[in-house]
């Protein structure tokens, strides 16, 4: 990159909430940098570039894509190939385009499951013809279309190869400006790096750990008063740091809340599930294998405790699709 | 029918096109807004223990 040569960046929202996209205006002054740095040529959300208009660069134009929003439609999938043809550098930026995040929790359903609710069961719907979503509708004009839903929710990187990931739902300015501030110093990290934190939400959370056998029965935490001194997990009340990756200063629980791990797991951890099983049964005063199975039946919506997430890319999950992929 | 497709809408939140029909005149037949946006919030919040929809439903929109 020559010194007129600016860098060329872009920004995407596959199936997401927006709150990626705020947490980039959130860098504060970093987004000088950006802008010192490099050209945005291509940000549906802020700026007016067209699907045309990428579709017109060079391969390999764009120097880095932050990609953000898991892969829900076809069309999502597409643009996710066009925009890995086109960049460099591609980065899954957000728990829904690493992980799969919130939308990945349709994938404990099938799209027809997801459509009937949302189209003939929700009590504010009225839809007496039972219409579906039509991936192309005639009209008297002409055809429109819209993008046909996939069979399952998946992250960037089970569509396209991805370089590196900024984890967090959303992502946290200090780990945005850390990737920033890297590219710019020529310092990133060898592809594949997760740009946060190496050790779990539970080594940054000031809650006091005893380490001893604690937990006698699995609680709701609206339902105790929980010690905002102790840790909650040691309270019976469900927290996924011991499997999360750190990097959010424990943000939800420092605000009184247990954490769902949104940060995704970290390199050691190979199944979130069955490390926060492993985690509760070595704090727990059950000891046999009995009373431990009957202590995690308290435990009433585990999939969704330990996958809130990540399902499209747990093991769970994949493992399920493998097998029913293979009738 | 001519077809002007705006693709996609920008500078808002949220999906959308818009496909324009022209008449042989060039002016607008007929335009339409496609919203190509789904995920299902109505069916995956339910089973979910109540305490935790509102950790699930700010992710609908984050602006
Ligand atoms: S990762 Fe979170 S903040 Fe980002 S788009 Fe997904 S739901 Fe929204
Ligand atoms: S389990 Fe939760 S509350 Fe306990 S130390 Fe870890 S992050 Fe903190
Ligand atoms: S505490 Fe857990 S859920 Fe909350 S921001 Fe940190 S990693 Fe995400």
């Amino acid at each position: 990159m020559s010194n007129n040569d600016k860098a060329k960046f872009a920004f995407y929202w596959a199936s997401s909430c927006g709150g990626c996209e705020i947490a980039v205006v959130d860098i504060d002054a970093v987004i000088l940098d950006v802008a010192a740095l490099g050209d945005i040529v291509f940000w549906p959300c802020a700026t007016d570039f067209k699907y045309k208009d990428v579709e017109g660069y060079d391969d390999g134009f764009i120097d880095i894509t932050f990609f953000n929003g898991a892969i829900r439609n076809d069309h999502e999938e597409h643009v996710a190939k066009l925009l890995r043809q086109k960049s460099k550098v591609m980065i899954a930026f957000g728990a829904c385009s690493g992980l799969g995040g919130i939308p990945g929790l349709g994938n404990f359903y099938t799209t027809e499951e997801l459509f009937q609710q949302a189209f003939e069961h929700s009590p504010s719907t009225v839809n007496p013809d039972n219409v579906r979503p039509q991936p192309s509708y005639d009209v008297p004009e002409g055809t429109v279309t819209i993008p046909a839903i996939l069979d399952s929710v998946r992250a960037l990187d089970q569509v396209v190869q991805v370089e590196y990931y900024i984890p967090g739902c959303p992502p946290q300015p200090q780990w945005i400006a850390a990737a920033v501030t890297a590219y710019a110093e020529g310092k990133l990290p060898p592809p594949g790096a997760v740009i946060a934190g190496e050790s779990t939400v539970c080594d940054e959370c000031p809650r006091e750990k005893s380490d001893e056998k604690s937990i006698t029965e699995i609680k709701r935490i609206h339902l105790v008063e929980n010690d905002p001194e102790k840790c909650l997990l040691e309270q019976g009340i469900m927290c996924c740091g011991p499997a999360t990756r750190s990097g959010c200063e424990a943000a939800c629980v420092v605000a009184g809340q247990a954490c769902r791990g949104c940060f995704g797991p970290t390199d050691e951890v190979v199944d979130m599930g069955a490390k926060l099983v492993s985690s509760i049964a070595s704090i727990a005063v059950p000891e046999t294998q009995e009373e431990i199975d009957a202590l995690m039946a308290q435990v009433d919506d585990p999939a969704g405790y330990f996958y809130r997430f990540s399902l499209p890319t747990s093991m769970l999950f994949r493992s399920i699709h493998d097998m029913t992929e293979g009738q | 029918m001519e077809k002007i497709m705006i693709d996609p809408i920008t500078r808002l939140e949220g999906h959308g096109k818009i496909a324009i029909f022209l008449d042989d005149g060039g002016n607008v037949a007929e335009s339409y807004l496609q919203i190509p946006e789904f995920r299902g919030f109505e069916k995956f919040c339910q089973g979910r223990p109540v305490e935790e929809v509102p950790r699930i439903v700010p992710r609908i929109c984050g602006v």
